[in-house]
C-alpha cells in the first residue's frame, strides 16, 4: 500500500528543488518525478507550485535554465544548478536539519 | 541587486517568458499523458486534473516577472486617470491654477538664470572666476564702482598675489564698417589673457598675443565673433583682412568659435579688441592716471586660495592703489576717509555684492512669482479636500475592507502628482508663450534662451510639479486619517454632513492673505512708478533729438573740427521746426567726469561732494529748457580768449556757498593757479539717474574749453523726434567731411532706459497681483458654492422654518466676507512685515503708504462679496420642497 500522501512543508520545497538539480541538470518534468519516486510518493511536487519556485529561483540567480532536446527529441527546458545555488542549498539543508533536531528533541521529552 | 535586475530584464520580454512557460507545461503535459498511458483510463482529463489549472500556474508566474511597486504605480496610475477623468471641471480647475503657478516661476526662473546663475559660455572652471567690485564710502552714500581706471587695474594685478589670472574688460559700443553701411555694434576691449579664463579654440586665426596688447597703445588687429563672421562675411576666410572699428582701421586676426560672447551680459559682441588699442585711441595717459572709470576686471584665484584672503588681499591692493592716485590727484580724500573695499564676486553684476535697482526687482518678482505659486497650491489643495470630502463614503468603504493607509496614501499622492505633472505643462506652454514679454524685457534679443529648450528650466519645473504634488495631496491625506469610519459609512448625505473644515477655512484665508500682500506690493510699485514719471528732471526731453558726431580716422585739427561744428550747427539751426540747438559733451543721463576745482576759503571741496561739469554751447539751457534761476546763461560773447565763465547748479551753489550769493564767485578749474572762472549763472538742479540724486553739476562754455569735447549736437524741435531725428541726420550728413558720419536719435528714448526698472516692477507686480487675486477669489467662490451645496439640506430647513431668503443670503455672503476680512488682517500684517525690505525698490514712496493699503483692502472684501453672492443667489433660489425630499 502506498504512503499516505503528505503535503510538503512550506518552504522546503526549494530546498527539495535544488538537491534534485545538485545531482544532475533536468526539466521540470524530472525534477518531480524524481522527489515522487525517492519519496515512495509522500511527497508529491505541485505543478503549480513548481514552475513559479523555478521562476523565482531563476530571477535569484539559484539555477540556470536552458531549452535542449530531451532523450526522445522533443524540445524541453532544462535547469542547472548555479555555484549560488549549491551555496543556497547548503544553507538550506543546514536550516532544515537544525529545525528537525529542534523538533526531535521537543518530541522526545515532552 | 542582482534579483531586482533579473526582474527587470523579466519584465521586458514577458511575453516571451510566457509562450515559454506555455510549451514548458505543455511537455510536463505530454509526458504526464504518455506515463499514465498504462494505468488510468482517461490519460487527458487524468492529466489535466493533475497539471491543476495551467492559466492559474502562468498567472503566478507572470507574478515574478515584474517589479511589485511597478505593478501597485500601474494600478494608482490608471485608478488616477480615471476617476480625474469622470470630474472634467475639477481636473480643468487644478491644472489651471497650477498652470499658472508653475509657469509665472519656470519664466522667471528662465529670465533669472540667465541673468545671474548660469556660467558664461566655454568658462573654465567658473567656481574660481570672478569679477572684482569696488567700494569706498562716498560723503554721503557708498559709492560702488565695477568699471575703474585702467591703472587700478594695473595697480590690482601687480599688487596682488592670490590670483593665478588676471584680465581687464570694457564694453563699448563702436561704428563697424564704412559709409552707408556703417552701423553702431558691440564690442569688448579685452586683456590678451582675457582668452585664457575660457575653454575656447579660435575658429579660425588666433587670438591676441600680449605682444599686441601694450601700453600705451595696443596693435590694431580684432577677433570677429562667429555669428558676425557668419552675418557679415559669409564664414569665408578673412584673416588678414582690414576692416573699420571706430576710429581705426584694424586688422582682423581670428575668429571666435561658435557660441562664445566673452563676460557680456548685454548683446553678444561683435568683435573683440586689444584694451591697450581702445584705451591709446581715447587718451595717452589712460594708464598713468586716476580719472577715467572705464575699465572691468576679472580675476581667476589661485587653487587653495579661500575667497576671503582672495579679498583682503585685493583690498589691501585697493587700499595701495588709492595712496598712489593721491600722489597724482592730491584732491582725492584720504584712504582711512573712504574704506575701500573690494571683493572678488560673482562673474555676473546682477548676482554680485551690489547689484543695481534692476536686478534686485528681479529677485523681488521671483520672489512674488514663488509667492503665486503657494496660493495656487492652496487652492489646489482645497479643491482636493473638497473631492476627498465628497468621496469620504467610498474611502471608508475601502478601509473598512482593508485597504492599508499606505496604500491609500499612495494613490491620493499619485493622483496629485500626476495632476501637477499635466500642470507643469501647462505651466511651460504659459511661460513659453508669456515669458516671451518678461525675456524681451531683461535679456537681449540675440541671445535669450526659450523655456522649452533649458533644460535647467525644465529640471525645476519638473521639480516643482513633484513638491507640488505631494504638498496638495496631504490635504486630503490628513483628513482620511482622521475621519471615522462607522459614522461616515451609515450616515446619508443629510445628517451631519456640513464639515466646516477649519483647515479648509485655514487655507483660504492664507490664500486671501497672500494676495492682499502681493497687490499692495503692486500698488506701492504702481505710486512709485507715476511720482518718477511726475517728477521735474530739471529738463525737458521729449521735444530734443540728440545728434552725435563719430569721429573717424585722422585727427583733423582742432580748427578745422572748430569750423566743422559752426557749419553743423547753423545748418541745424535752419531746419525748420528746430527752435534751439545746442553742442555738448554729455547729455544729462550718460557718465559724468570731474575736474579738480579750488575755491577760496575752502581747503577741500572733493569733501564737500562730487561735482561733475557739462560742456555745453551757448543755447543749451533753452535747448533742454533747463532754467536759469539767477544771473545769465552763455552767449556767443563767451569765448577763448574772454573772462572765464561758468554756470553753476542750484544744489552745487548751495553746497559751496550756504546762504550766501553765488553769482560773481571765483573758481580755479583745474589747477591752483588757473585764473578765476567767475560764476554768472545758477541753474535749476538737473536729476540724471533718479536713484542717486546728484545735482552738483556744472557747465562750462565750449569755446573756452581748450579739449574739443562737443561731440552731441542737441536740437529742440516741433513735432515728431522720430522724424525730426532723420531729418536731421540726413541733412547734416551731407556737411560731413572723409568718413566721419552721424546718428540721431530721441533723447527720450535714452531717458526711457533709465526708467525701466520701475516700470518692469510695476507691470510685474500688478500682473502677479492680479493673477493672484483671481486665484484666490476663484478659490473663494469655489468653496463657498461648496459649503453651500452641502448646507442645502440645512438652509432648506431653515426656509422652511420661516427664513427670509435674505437671511440666508446674508448667511452664506457673512462667511465669505468674514474669510475675505481675515485675509485683509493677515495679509496686511504680512505686508507690514516686508516693507522694510521692499522701500529700497521705490521711488518717493512710503512702504507703508496708508492709501494703498486701504485700496487693497476694500478690493479683497468687495472681491469676496462678489464671490460669495452667486452661491447666495442659489441658495435663496432653493426651493424647500425639492431640498428637504432629497437626499
Amino acid at each position: 500500500m502506498p504512503a499516505a500522501k503528505r503535503d510538503l512543508l512550506p518552504g522546503t520545497l526549494d530546498m527539495l528543488i535544488l538537491k534534485t538539480l545538485s545531482v544532475q541538470s533536468m526539466h521540470g518534468y524530472g525534477i518531480a518525478q524524481h522527489v515522487g519516486r525517492l519519496s515512495h510518493d509522500v511527497l508529491q511536487v505541485e505543478e503549480g507550485s513548481l514552475y513559479p519556485a523555478l521562476q523565482k529561483m531563476r530571477q535569484k540567480g539559484w539555477v540556470h535554465a536552458e531549452w535542449r532536446q530531451s532523450p526522445n527529441n522533443q524540445r524541453a527546458r532544462y535547469y542547472t544548478i548555479t555555484p549560488a545555488g549549491r551555496k543556497r542549498l547548503g544553507a538550506e539543508e543546514a536550516g532544515f536539519a537544525a529545525l528537525v533536531a529542534a523538533i526531535a528533541r521537543v518530541m522526545r521529552h515532552a | 541587486m542582482r534579483e531586482f535586475i533579473a526582474r527587470l530584464r523579466d519584465l521586458l520580454r514577458r511575453d516571451r517568458l510566457d509562450a515559454e512557460l506555455k510549451e514548458e507545461l505543455r511537455f510536463h503535459r505530454e509526458q504526464l499523458e504518455r506515463d499514465a498511458d498504462a494505468t488510468a483510463g482517461d490519460a487527458a482529463v487524468h492529466a489535466s486534473r493533475r497539471l491543476g489549472n495551467a492559466t492559474a500556474i502562468r498567472e503566478e508566474a507572470r507574478d515574478h516577472w515584474s517589479l511589485p511597486w511597478l505593478d501597485l504605480l500601474q494600478q494608482d496610475l490608471r485608478y488616477a486617470l480615471r476617476g480625474l477623468r469622470r470630474s472634467p471641471g475639477f481636473t480643468a480647475a487644478v491644472v489651471l491654477t497650477l498652470g499658472l503657478g508653475i509657469g509665472a516661476n519656470a519664466a522667471m526662473f528662465n529670465v533669472l538664470d540667465q541673468l545671474m546663475f548660469r556660467p558664461y559660455p566655454y568658462l573654465r572652471d567658473p567656481a574660481t572666476a570672478h569679477r572684482v567690485y569696488l567700494r569706498m564710502e562716498g560723503r554721503e552714500s557708498l559709492l560702488d564702482r565695477e568699471e575703474f581706471p585702467y591703472t587700478r587695474y594695473l595697480d590690482l594685478a601687480n599688487w596682488t598675489t592670490s590670483f593665478s589670472q588676471t584680465a581687464a574688460v570694457h564694453q563699448a559700443t563702436l561704428a563697424i564698417g564704412v559709409g552707408d553701411a556703417a552701423r553702431e555694434r558691440p564690442v569688448e576691449a579685452v586683456s590678451a589673457s582675457f582668452f585664457d579664463f575660457f575653454d575656447a579654440r579660435p575658429a579660425a586665426g588666433r587670438f591676441f598675443v600680449p605682444a599686441e596688447d601694450t601700453v600705451p597703445v595696443g596693435a590694431p588687429v580684432v577677433v570677429l565673433s562667429y555669428a558676425f563672421w557668419q552675418a557679415e562675411f559669409g564664414g569665408r576666410d578673412v584673416t588678414g583682412q582690414s576692416m573699420q572699428v571706430g576710429d581705426l582701421q584694424c586688422t582682423i586676426i581670428g575668429v571666435a568659435p561658435l557660441g562664445f560672447v566673452g563676460v557680456a551680459d548685454g548683446s553678444a559682441p561683435v568683435l573683440w579688441m586689444p584694451i591697450t588699442t581702445f584705451g591709446g585711441g581715447a587718451t595717452h595717459d589712460y594708464w598713468l592716471r586716476y580719472n577715467w572709470d572705464w575699465t572691468e576686471m576679472i580675476v581667476r584665484r589661485k587653487p587653495g586660495i579661500p575667497e576671503a584672503q582672495a579679498n583682503a588681499d585685493l583690498t589691501r591692493a585697493f587700499a595701495r592703489s588709492r595712496d598712489a592716485a593721491r600722489t597724482l590727484h592730491a584732491w582725492m580724500p584720504r584712504v582711512d576717509k573712504t574704506r575701500p573695499i573690494a571683493i572678488a564676486g560673482s562673474m555676473r553684476s546682477a548676482a554680485g555684492p551690489y547689484p543695481g535697482l534692476e536686478a534686485r526687482t528681479l529677485t523681488w518678482v521671483s520672489g512674488v512669482a514663488v509667492v503665486v505659486l503657494l496660493i495656487a497650491c492652496a487652492n489646489v489643495a482645497n479643491l482636493m479636500l473638497a473631492r476627498a470630502l465628497r468621496r469620504r463614503r467610498e474611502i471608508a468603504l475601502r478601509v473598512a475592507l482593508g485597504v492599508t493607509w499606505r496604500r491609500l496614501a499612495a494613490q491620493f499622492l499619485t493622483e496629485s502628482v500626476v495632476l501637477a505633472i499635466l500642470g507643469a505643462v501647462a505651466g511651460i506652454a504659459i511661460a513659453q508663450w508669456g515669458g516671451a514679454s518678461l525675456r524681451g524685457f531683461f535679456l537681449p534679443a540675440d541671445a535669450a534662451v526659450d523655456v522649452v529648450t533649458d533644460w535647467r528650466t525644465l529640471a525645476l519645473a519638473g521639480a516643482a510639479a513633484i513638491g507640488v504634488g505631494l504638498i496638495t495631496g496631504l490635504a486630503p491625506l490628513l483628513f482620511a486619517g482622521k475621519s471615522d469610519l462607522t459614522s461616515t459609512l451609515k450616515s446619508g448625505a443629510r445628517e451631519g454632513t456640513y464639515h466646516r473644515s477649519r483647515l479648509r477655512s485655514a487655507l483660504l484665508v492664507w490664500q486671501g492673505a497672500l494676495s492682499v500682500a502681493l497687490l499692495i506690493g503692486a500698488g506701492l510699485f504702481v505710486r512709485s512708478l507715476g511720482r518718477v514719471r511726475e517728477m521735474r528732471l530739471g529738463y525737458d526731453v521729449d521735444p530734443v533729438v540728440m545728434v552725435k558726431w563719430e569721429r573717424r580716422a585722422a585727427r583733423s585739427s582742432a580748427a578745422e573740427q572748430a569750423a566743422v561744428q559752426q557749419r553743423l550747427l547753423e545748418t541745424a539751426q535752419a531746419i525748420p521746426g528746430v527752435e534751439h540747438a545746442a553742442w555738448t559733451d554729455v547729455v544729462p543721463m550718460e557718465g559724468t567726469s570731474t575736474i579738480p576745482l579750488f575755491v577760496a576759503g575752502l581747503d577741500s571741496v572733493n569733501k564737500l561732494g562730487r561735482f561733475t561739469y557739462q560742456v555745453v554751447g551757448p543755447d543749451y539751457f533753452r535747448t533742454i529748457d533747463t532754467r536759469i534761476l539767477r544771473g545769465r546763461q552763455f552767449t556767443d560773447q563767451d569765448r577763448a580768449g574772454t573772462p572765464r565763465v561758468m554756470v553753476v547748479s542750484e544744489g552745487m551753489a548751495s553746497v559751496l556757498w550756504p546762504g550766501e550769493e553765488a553769482l560773481g564767485r571765483c573758481i580755479r578749474v583745474g589747477a591752483d593757479t588757473m585764473p578765476c572762472t567767475e560764476v554768472i549763472g545758477i541753474a535749476e538742479n538737473a536729476v540724471h539717474d533718479p536713484s542717486r540724486d546728484q545735482p552738483l553739476r556744472y557747465y562750462l562754455p565750449l569755446d573756452q574749453f581748450e579739449k574739443n569735447g562737443g561731440r552731441l549736437l542737441l536740437l529742440r524741435a516741433h513735432g515728431d523726434p522720430a522724424a525730426m531725428s532723420e531729418t536731421a541726420r540726413r541733412r547734416l550728413q551731407a556737411l560731413m567731411p572723409g568718413q566721419e558720419y552721424l546718428t540721431a536719435q530721441p533723447l527720450a528714448v535714452l531717458v526711457q532706459e533709465q526708467r525701466r526698472s520701475w516700470q518692469i516692477g510695476a507691470a510685474m507686480f500688478v500682473a502677479f497681483g492680479v493673477l493672484a487675486l483671481i486665484v484666490a477669489a476663484v478659490g473663494l467662490y469655489g468653496v463657498i458654492a461648496y459649503n453651500v451645496a452641502q448646507r442645502m439640506h440645512e438652509l432648506g430647513v431653515r426656509v422652511a422654518l420661516g427664513a427670509q431668503g435674505s437671511d440666508v443670503a446674508r448667511l452664506v455672503v457673512g462667511e465669505g466676507v468674514r474669510l475675505g476680512a481675515a485675509g485683509v488682517v493677515v495679509g496686511c500684517a504680512l505686508a507690514l512685515a516686508a516693507a522694510r525690505w521692499v522701500q529700497p525698490l521705490l521711488f518717493h514712496e512710503s512702504a507703508r503708504d496708508p492709501i494703498v493699503f486701504a485700496a487693497v483692502a476694500a478690493l479683497l472684501l468687495a472681491v469676496a462679496l462678489a464671490a460669495s453672492s452667486v452661491p447666495a443667489v442659489r441658495a435663496m433660489r432653493a426651493d424647500p420642497n425639492t431640498v428637504l425630499r432629497a437626499e
